[in-house]
This record gives structure tokens, C-alpha cells and sequence, in this order.
């Protein structure tokens, strides 16, 4: 069963297809159910009970003038509910940092249309000036952003987290995208035969090997890195449970767990997917003493194991 | 028995018409649905109340004659924006906005809903920023020039704020600390609960406030700590790497095996830590000492308690 959304969300959709069909005057039903993510019916009962609605003593030329049937909706609205209505600060600075966000990704057009629409939108809401988003450079952005505009398929020597170690891929670039400050290439991967998604800072080199980028039709969203094949859980995931102290809650937030709790010992305990050994590991390092691992026994010596490997070299540069 | 939908909805129409603000009496007189006269009646118009305000709607109020002595009414320049007067192109490039930045929540497509815009369609994310709730208040307390209070570091800090920054993946609040009388720069993840805005230019900033605070980009150099001067070594599988995030300027000595030793300026040795551990054993801090042993003390607590 789903929840039926209550009355806040309903008026707030409510008032949305009012302006809307202010504006276009008649729609059909399954374009407003598609626009406005509501189910027919659902859509249907709303503007019947719209229709009943309007200004005292609610005699017939005093309601909302909206006629629904099973295909289409046809109204009369007039021009005030066509009027853009004032934003919370959360619409507002979600438009506002959004705009800019487009605006700071390379090569797009400083003068263009969401340059224009974003001097309007400041003009009425206030704030220009003091909202800057930065999305940053990164090591090969603009010859990669260059082979996804044009299609050109690259070669690439990639360092992968994951196994620790280099490897030569022939890819074919789909799109670039930032991901909390943090560039990444989504890529048909020749060697792994399916998407994946490249950071961009892990990318030791980036050549071109001349030919046109192949077109693999409609591809999935890839496995990334940052979300390493480490959190969703794969045949080959193992499933770890580790207790954190307050120094080592910052995990929940940088990792997704796939479960968490409190325990008497006032610790958090938290179970994750581990793909690789190699990511869990360096995990393991950066938590230090303010984690400790329960279970599976296999890896309740990772975390002391790569701190003796990683003290070896310390001793050997020393 | 009313639905609340229809309630609702004629309340909006009935508050944003003419004439002067209404009492309590009078708009269950025009609203059906209403619970007879008492204190049901209140509290039901004071649930609606709340459901308009959750939903960005604001019910004034204003002194009227009579028993009931206070009237409410929605006013225009509340409900309505001026007219943005959006081109076709501006209108594409908002829902391209909104659908091509996932920012964690659906404020964004509200905000096209509110404008009167298409919903987005579906469109490969370009940026994804994080979704930290003490944005808004932030934004909405800079263009109120409030001032904002908010826990930091365990400390109460009351700030006059001056630019919301996205920068290197995470969000600063630049401004002026009040009780400091000095220019900061706060993360704001770091944040300890939501700020909380004061009332509309209880914030402004002195004159030509220009912080020159400038924000780095490596992680290692967001702090407040003394700067230190590390150096690095970088083994062979990763020296070109490491030279090409830190750049070639910071390289003291290629070795012959393909190393490299690099240096750079740190403010916060652990978020460094946290940097280095990220790229296993490939990277050793060379000196200076005191910054090596507290990597080699963190490394020996988890060595010895296997």
C-alpha cells in the first residue's frame, strides 16, 4: 500500500496544476499525471474537489471554472493563479545553486540562457553576489570534456582504488560529471565490457587512439568508485560489522551502510559491504584506533595487518 | 464532512482576496468546514495555519475591530513573485538546472512547480552537490543581512554573514564573526545543529568587508592550525599520481627509481592523514619529525591491538 501524501503535499501539488492549467488552459489527464508525478485517479479526484472550490457563497460562477473527464482537463482559471508564486528558502536556494552549478561546469556559455534566467531569478529573489559555486578544475578535464563532445574515443592508463593497481582501458567517454567537488568520466569501459565511471584525479594518462567513440544504445547508470562495487552488495561482497567511536562516526557519513546502531559501550556499530579488501583496508587506516572490527573473523586483523605493512615503509624510508 | 484538501484550498482563495483581513469568525462564516464556534474551531484553523506556513505560504496578521480583534489575510506580495518574464530558452535552462543538479532533495523541482514551470525530465546528473539542511537558513539569513548563530567546534559563534561557497566538494559560510570582530571561513557539515537566523539586518557588515580569506582546495590546508611544511615520499606507482594532484612545483627530488620527494604547506595534519591513508602504502611522511611520529604513533595503536 502506498501512503497517501497528506493534505500539505496535495495543496502544494494542488496549487501547482492550478497554475499550470491557468497558464495552458486545457491538458490531458495522463500529461498532467506524467508532469506532476500523480497517479490518474488521483489527479482526477483532486480537480473534482478543485472544482468545488472558490470564493463564498460558492454559487456556480464563484468556483474555479475546471471541467474533468476521463482524457482531459479543460479550464478557466484566470490570470492571477498563472502568476509565479514566492519561493521557501529552501526552493529558492535550491534553484539558485543549481543554476550556478550549470553555470561553473566548463564550457558553458557565461552570456547564454541560464546566465539570462539566473539574472532574473537574483533580480526577484535577492542574494546575487553571495552565492558562488565552484565545481573546480581537474588533471585532463578539458581534453576529456573535448572526446565526450566530440566523441572520440580515448585511451587510458587508470589507477583503481579497488585493486591498487594501473591499467590501460580503452574507453568510450559518455559524460563528465561532478559529484561533490570531485570530477568523474561515466565511460564504456572496453576491458570491463560495461559502463564505468573514472575519477578524474586517478587517471595517470589520457591519449587518443584516433577512432570515432563507439554507441553502446541506452546505458545503465555506472558503478563508481567513490561508491565502490563495495556498496551494493555483489556475490563476491562480504558483509563486515565494525563497532566506531565518536572519532569514527564520520564513517556513516562518507560510506553508505547498509545497517547501524547504538551499544551500551556507547560505540556505533556498523555493518558494510566489502568488495575489496584493498578499499577496506585503507578504510581501516584512516579510522586508526576509533574503530575496531567484530566480524567476519577473516578481517578482524585488516586494520593491524595494513598498519604493519604501511609501518614497514616507514622503516625502510627512515 | 469537508475534505481537508477543499478546506485548505478554499482558505488560500478566501485570505488572498479583497477586502480587509479577515477574523477568525468571519472565515469560518466563508470556509465550509470549519468546527462549530470554540476552541476546536482554533485549533483546526491553527493546523491549517501551520500546513500554509510548512508549505511556504505566510498568513499575516493585523489588528482588526470587533470581538475577535485579530483578522488574517495572505497577502500579494507574499503569495506572488513579480513576474520573472522568462524567455522559452531562460525557462529550458532552469529545468535543465534543476534536472541536471541532483542536490538531495526535491526543493529544486517545488521551485519550478511554485514558478509555474514544466517539471524536469530526466537528463544525465552533470553535479551533484550535498544536501546539508542549514542551507537554506544560511542563504535566506545573507539575503536578510541577519546575523546567524550556530555551534562550532563546541563553541556558540554569532556571525554577519557575507557569501555561501561551494568549493572542493564541500560548503563554506564566509562572514564576520561578531564576537571575534575577525573575518572566518566555517565549514558547513561542521555545523553542530541547525544555525538559527536572527531578525533582518541584525547582520549587516561594515563597509568595503572584503574577507580575503581564501579557500584551498586540498583538505590538508582547511584549518585553523599552525602551517607545517611536510615532505613526502612518493613510491614509484604513485609519484606521478601524486605529482599530478599536487602539482610539479612541489617536487623536491625525482629519484632514481622512479620515487619522488614532495613537499607541501598543511594547516591540518588529519585530514593529511586521512589523505594519505586513501593511497595505501605508497606514501610515507618524511619529516618534519614531529608530524611523522604522530602518523607512526597512529599506525603502531592499530598494529598492536590485532
Amino acid at each position: 500500500m502506498t501512503t497517501r501524501p497528506d493534505a500539505g503535499q496535495r495543496l502544494r501539488r494542488l496549487l501547482a496544476i492550478l497554475s499550470w492549467l491557468a497558464r495552458v488552459g486545457r491538458a490531458p489527464v495522463s500529461e498532467l499525471s506524467d508532469r506532476f508525478g500523480i497517479r490518474p485517479e488521483d489527479l482526477v479526484a483532486d480537480l473534482e474537489l478543485a472544482a468545488c472550490c472558490g470564493l463564498p457563497p460558492y454559487t456556480p460562477d464563484q468556483l474555479m471554472e475546471i471541467v474533468v473527464d476521463d482524457q482531459e482537463v479543460v479550464a478557466n482559471l484566470g490570470e492571477e493563479l498563472a502568476r509565479p508564486r514566492r519561493l521557501t528558502a529552501a526552493e529558492g536556494f535550491a534553484l539558485a545553486s543549481a543554476a550556478r552549478a550549470i553555470l561553473a561546469t566548463p564550457g558553458s556559455d557565461p552570456d547564454g540562457a541560464m546566465a539570462r534566467a539566473l539574472g532574473k531569478l537574483d533580480a526577484a529573489l535577492g542574494g546575487a553576489g553571495r552565492l558562488k559555486v565552484e565545481l573546480g578544475d581537474a588533471p585532463h578535464l578539458a581534453e576529456v570534456r573535448g572526446a565526450v563532445e566530440d566523441r572520440r574515443q580515448l585511451a587510458v592508463r587508470y589507477y583503481s582504488l579497488s585493486s591498487d593497481e594501473e591499467s590501460d582501458r580503452i574507453i568510450d567517454p559518455v559524460s563528465l560529471v561532478s559529484v561533490e567537488g570531485r570530477w568523474y568520466l561515466d565511460a564504456y569501459c572496453h576491458r570491463a565490457g560495461d559502463m564505468r565511471r573514472f575519477r578524474l584525479d586517478r587517471l595517470v594518462s589520457v591519449s587518443e587512439t584516433g577512432r570515432p567513440a563507439e554507441d553502446h544504445g541506452p546505458l545503465p547508470e555506472p558503478a563508481t568508485e567513490a561508491t565502490p562495487a563495495a556498496f551494493v552488495p555483489g556475490p563476491d561482497a562480504t558483509v563486515a560489522t565494525l563497532a566506531v567511536d565518536a572519532g569514527g562516526t564520520w564513517l556513516v557519513e562518507a560510506v553508505p551502510v547498509l545497517a547501524r546502531k547504538d551499544r551500551r559501550d556507547g560505540r556505533t556499530e556498523v555493518e558494510l559491504a566489502v568488495a575489496s579488501t584493498v578499499w577496506f583496508e585503507r578504510l581501516l587506516l584512516r579510522l586508526g584506533p576509533h574503530a575496531e572490527v567484530l566480524r567476519p573473523k577473516a578481517l578482524t586483523g585488516a586494520g593491524a595487518e595494513a598498519a604493519r605493512r604501511l609501518l614497514e615503509r616507514y622503516r625502510a624510508a627512515g | 464532512m469537508v475534505d481537508r484538501l477543499e478546506r485548505l484550498t478554499n482558505l488560500v482563495l478566501v485570505l488572498l482576496g479583497d477586502g480587509p483581513p479577515r477574523s477568525l469568525r468571519e472565515i469560518a462564516d466563508e470556509v465550509p468546514g470549519y468546527p462549530p464556534e470554540g476552541e476546536a474551531r482554533r485549533q483546526a484553523f491553527e493546523r491549517d495555519k501551520r500546513t500554509l506556513r510548512e508549505g511556504g505560504i505566510v498568513v499575516s496578521t493585523a489588528p482588526v475591530s470587533g470581538p475577535d480583534q485579530v483578522g488574517y489575510s495572505i497577502r500579494e506580495e507574499d503569495f506572488y513573485l513579480p513576474d520573472l518574464d522568462l524567455d522559452a530558452d531562460e525557462q529550458a535552462a532552469l529545468n535543465l538546472a534543476v534536472a541536471a543538479v541532483h542536490l538531495g532533495d526535491p526543493s529544486g523541482r517545488d521551485a519550478l512547480w511554485r514558478l509555474g514551470l514544466p517539471a524536469p525530465t530526466g537528463a544525465r546528473p552533470l553535479a551533484e552537490l550535498p544536501h546539508l539542511p542549514a542551507l537554506p537558513v544560511l542563504w535566506e539569513a545573507l539575503r536578510a543581512r541577519a546575523e546567524v548563530r550556530f555551534s562550532y567546534r563546541g563553541q556558540p559563534r554569532r556571525v554577519a554573514p557575507a557569501s555561501l561557497r561551494f568549493h572542493g566538494g564541500w560548503w563554506y559560510l564566509v562572514g564576520l564573526d561578531l564576537d571575534k570582530d575577525a573575518a572566518r571561513t566555517f565549514r558547513v557539515d561542521r555545523m553542530e545543529g541547525l544555525p538559527v537566523p536572527g531578525a533582518a539586518e541584525t547582520g549587516t557588515l561594515p563597509e568595503g568587508f572584503e574577507p580575503t580569506t581564501a579557500l584551498a582546495e586540498e583538505p590538508w590546508r582547511i584549518g585553523e592550525g599552525e602551517t607545517v611544511h611536510v615532505e613526502l615520499l612518493a613510491l614509484p606507482e604513485v609519484a606521478g599520481l601524486v605529482e599530478q594532484q599536487l602539482g610539479s612545483a612541489a617536487v623536491r627530488e625525482r629519484r632514481r627509481d622512479g620515487a619522488a620527494v614532495l613537499g607541501l604547506e598543511v594547516t591540518n595534519v588529519d585530514a593529511l592523514r586521512s589523505w594519505l591513508f586513501e593511497l595505501g602504502d605508497h606514501v610515507v611522511v618524511l619529516g618534519p619529525e614531529p608530524v611523522r611520529r604522530s602518523v607512526v604513533e597512529w599506525l603502531e595503536s592499530m598494529a598492536g591491538t590485532s
